[in-house]
């Protein structure tokens, strides 16, 4: 590799440029795509309040047998579908990215993805049937 | 501009850690928490089907598992420092710039750690340990 000129190593004018993106503050409604994105990104939001939730559930059972007692409200059940949207479409385009961010040779990148939706059957049947069967 | 300097000189040890631990909890949420959410959330409460959480006994002989508690620590831990950057960058994307300065890492990834600490103390002392 050639090396750079000297000049290109030190800034040309004493004062640097700074670019400074312009965002207007809808730019997110502008477009489906844009939309669909910050969709994507806001889906952490309702599924972390869900975990948290989930982790008072699990605390309550050192409350002991008269003091426990799991979600069972209306209210949370509504909660949960809407988390469960968000939750399915998390699921959806993260392991959609599979085929992108994995790369194995020889190994269609399509294939990766129908592998990673495969595994999210699989742990959801077994994880349902854990919940399920230790039950009464 | 020295501060620049030393910048860009900076291996980016930081940015890879965060980055795996953002990939990683992004694949533990997506495969892990919907059926928690549709069982746990849903079918359990409207009592469609019958649910271990849904009585003590069999709840507390659940978490008691180690096995369970390991579990739950990855399904809890992993995915709040998937949140914490996604998060962090969906503030950016509002155009907040404040959201890249460090403190605002701090805070997020720090708030995840803060979770990561409050799920390993609820796990280990909600039901006492055993194989049973």
């Amino acid at each position: 590799m050639k090396a750079p000129p000297a000049s290109a190593e030190t800034p040309t004018s004493a004062t640097p440029l700074v670019y400074v993106p312009e965002m207007g503050r809808g730019w997110w409604l502008a477009k489906r795509h844009y939309f669909l994105y910050i969709v994507r990104e806001f889906t952490a939001l309702p599924l972390a309040l869900w975990l948290l939730w989930f982790l008072v559930e699990i605390q309550r059972a050192s409350n002991g047998p008269k003091g426990y007692y799991p979600h069972s409200s209306p209210g949370f059940v509504a909660f949960s579908v809407i988390v469960l949207g968000f939750a399915v479409y998390h699921s959806y385009t993260f392991l959609s990215l599979a085929g992108v961010i994995i790369h194995i040779k020889g190994v269609p990148a399509r294939l990766i993805v129908v592998s990673q939706f495969a595994l999210w059957l699989v742990a959801s049947v077994v994880i349902a049937a854990v919940l399920i069967g230790f039950a009464r | 501009m020295n501060l620049e300097a030393t910048r860009q000189q900076r291996p980016a040890f930081a940015h890879l850690v965060w980055w795996f631990l953002f990939a990683q909890g992004g694949v533990i949420a997506a495969i892990l928490i919907p059926v928690h959410v549709l069982v746990q959330g849903i079918l359990g409460p409207l009592g469609i089907v019958p649910v271990v959480d849904r009585h003590y006994d069999t709840w507390v002989r659940v978490l008691s598992n180690p096995l369970v508690k390991l579990y739950l620590l990855v399904l809890i831990v992993l995915p709040f420092f998937h949140f914490a950057h996604r998060l962090r960058y969906l503030l950016v994307d509002f155009g907040v710039p404040a959201a890249k300065s460090v403190p605002a890492q701090v805070v997020f990834y720090g708030g995840a750690v803060v979770v990561a600490v409050v799920t390993i103390w609820v796990v280990l002392t909600t039901a006492p340990m055993s194989f049973g």
